[in-house]
């Protein structure tokens, strides 16, 4: 007896793998990638060639992230809000908010009794999100996982004013040919997308602990601008990416143990790893 | 009971081609009036057997011509309008009324006068508190309207045939209101999606042809066995304009939609118009005061000034109360159109008295763009789940 969680992200596609008494077993990373929005299987049989297991072997699947409807042989799909919720309090019990920065997403929810109590998520534009220190490392010409490092060498923080993402870009450029400091303009980069997460944060209440996860919990000049904007301690857990898919397979288990103890029968997909097939396919 | 022709399928047909009917009655000879907003006293036209028709938006519709008036950052559904006008959707109309409910309506209607040439056009100044002199402004402005309508058709605005108008529009609030008590069950014997499609035809019909297609929908949903599945959640959807079934269909994916309270649902008809012995009184009186859109200013008592939040708040969202106990809703969804001051500006109150009466709510907001349904799928299918977990 074995659970998954699947978390296709707009970024990245997570897989975890877990036991019967949830401890786990195998985690796998890949890149969603256009194309790759397709291949959860493929991610999945990564996953589970790592743990030694069979498709077959797996109890019970939940998808989750924004691709949670591409997965053809999840039995349930559970919103990422729900799986992160569960995923940030198994890893720490005391948490009672958690933020998610994601590629595309900034949401910030309450936990309560080790679930999601409440959320806010950021509009739909990408200011407030991954893709916002993704655009501006390509202006800049530096790699995205260098970013935090660099910024952690600044004398002082040049203020962005733009969080649009297309002009925040521009506006980096023009500090640039300016001759202001690398550093410094992305210490004050990491401060004008903290201060947006933080205020969304706000609207919601903040309760400790926190804990930050998401690619962007990865760089450390956002954790720190990120404490200086809420004014309270962060925790990152180790693998800030997995917290979703970590989720999705506590809720997957739950939800097979529940209805095993009420002598339920729950309804499961065929144990095939199949590729997603698109509706819009057809009319290519 | 599958009638094409008849009930929920005639509904859907309507819905589907809105401007159907108007058309084929212009073509027979009726003249036909715009309208773009619940406050125009549809009962003045009806009484001169002019046909309204809701000037509507199209959510599918990219924005193109309408950019050429009005800036970007600006009420995208009144945007759509106009542009879906612009394209030459409402050229069979005779004419139109436009209104001041609120300010993306009147400087709109501004530019959609001077870029259409409808051989009628008015536009009504209604005032935005329900104060006695805001009253007696707005009964002034439906006089001006009745005396364009009278030059404009010919014929005298009776009080006798405002009278019979009145009393068939009242007929059509009671059915409405008839048509969602079938939403009270659980589950419900009507979808959310069904009633939209209801109401939003309505608005494409005569009044006397929308009421027959009422009692035919109300007997037929009676009669069938079959009825929406029942979900883990009952909600209230509170929103400015709620009128494609797309964004419906969001929320009944995962529940049951047991109250629209928007301009595609039941706001345009609660309670009934008095019969005044100038009935133009009574349409003023139900127009200003008894439409609950977040439009119009209401004190908690009228010349108060001091400080009773409370009292406040039970003034301007109390009618939600009975709503939420009668048909059992489980969550409230503030569903925002982007840039729609008026309801944005309600939202923190809003929250603040479903709080203390103890209803799970949740605030959602898009752009009146097909795009915007992912995101607001994920932010639906979370909120029913923490409300479901309880």
């Amino acid at each position: 007896m074995h659970f998954a969680g699947v978390d296709i992200g707009s970024t990245m596609t997570k897989v975890v793998l877990t036991d019967k008494a949830g401890n786990l077993l195998s985690f796998i990373k890949g890149p969603t990638g256009a194309e790759h929005r397709q291949l959860a299987n493929e991610v999945m049989r990564q996953a589970l060639e790592e743990a030694g297991l069979h498709i077959g072997d797996i109890s019970y699947i939940v998808a989750t992230g924004y691709g949670r409807l591409n997965v053809p042989f999840a039995d349930c799909q559970i919103t990422e809000l729900s799986c992160h919720a569960r995923g940030v309090s198994s890893l720490f019990p005391r948490a009672r908010t958690a933020i998610d920065i994601g590629g595309q997403d900034a949401k910030c929810m309450k936990i309560d009794n080790g679930r999601l109590a409440n959320f806010v998520m950021n509009d739909k534009c990408a200011a407030g999100t991954g893709r916002f220190l993704e655009v501006t490392a390509s202006a800049l010409g530096i790699r995205l996982e260098d970013m935090g490092d660099i910024s952690l060498k600044a004398a002082r923080k040049i203020p962005i004013s733009n969080l649009c993402t297309i002009f925040a870009q521009q506006e980096v450029v023009a500090l640039l040919s300016r001759g202001e400091k690398l550093e410094n303009i992305l210490a004050g980069l990491h401060d004008a997308l903290a201060s947006r997460v933080a205020a969304l944060a706000r609207r919601l209440g903040l309760e400790p602990d926190l804990v930050l996860t998401g690619g962007v919990a990865k760089n450390i000049g956002m954790v720190k601008a990120m404490k200086e904007s809420l004014a309270c301690e962060i925790f990152v857990p180790e693998e800030p990416l997995l917290t979703g898919a970590l989720g999705a397979a506590i809720l997957a288990r739950e939800t097979y143990m529940r209805a095993a103890a009420a002598g339920e029968a729950l309804p499961t997909k065929s144990r095939r790893l199949e590729k997603a097939t698109f509706f819009s396919q057809e009319h290519r | 009971m599958s009638d094409k022709n008849k009930g929920l399928n005639r509904a859907r047909e309507i819905y589907l081609d809105s401007s159907r009917r108007a058309r084929e009655l212009r073509a027979a000879g009726k003249k036909v009036i715009g309208y773009p907003c619940a406050y125009v006293p549809l009962e003045m036209l009806t009484a001169l057997d002019l046909v309204p028709y809701r000037t509507c938006a199209d959510m599918k519709e990219p924005v193109t011509e309408a950019d050429r008036a009005l800036p970007h950052s600006f009420c995208p559904v009144m945007r759509n309008c106009l542009d879906c006008a612009l394209k030459g959707r409402n050229d069979f109309l005779d004419g139109m009324v436009a209104i001041h409910s609120c300010d993306p309506q009147e400087k709109t209607a501004r530019i959609w006068e001077s870029y259409t040439h409808y051989p009628y056009f008015h536009f009504i100044d209604m005032p935005i508190t329900v104060r006695p002199e805001a009253l007696e402004y707005f009964k002034g402005q439906l006089d001006d309207f009745r005396k364009t309508l009278e030059a404009f058709t010919g014929r005298k605005l009776s009080a006798d045939k405002l009278e019979t108008a009145i009393r068939s529009h009242n007929r059509q609030r009671a059915l409405v209101r008839e048509l969602f008590e079938l939403t009270k069950p659980s589950p419900p014997r009507i979808s959310g999606t069904e009633i939209m499609q209801v109401v939003k035809a309505l608005t494409g019909l005569p009044v006397a042809e929308g009421n027959d297609l009422l009692i035919e929908t109300i007997d037929e949903v009676k009669k069938r066995t079959g009825r929406p599945e029942s979900k883990p959640a009952r909600l209230l959807i509170w929103s400015s304009t709620l009128d494609d079934t797309d964004v419906m269909q969001v929320f009944e994916a995962r529940a049951n939609v047991v109250m629209n309270e928007s301009c595609g649902g039941i706001r345009a008809y609660k309670g009934e118009i008095k019969l005044t012995a100038d009935p133009l009184e009574g349409l003023a009186d139900y127009y200003l005061n008894e439409i609950t859109c977040a439009r119009t200013f209401r004190q908690a008592a009228l010349g108060e000034t001091k400080k009773d939040y409370a009292r406040d708040l039970q003034s301007r969202f109390g009618y939600l109360k009975g709503i939420i106990r009668d048909w059992k809703v489980s969550g409230v969804v503030l569903l925002l159109v982007r840039y729609c001051d008026p309801f944005a500006f309600e939202m923190p109150s809003l929250k603040d008295y479903l709080n203390t009466i103890g209803v799970p709510n949740t605030y959602i907001e898009y752009d009146y763009t097909a795009g915007a349904l992912a995101p607001m799928r994920t932010r639906v299918e979370a909120f029913i789940e923490t409300i479901s977990q309880r």
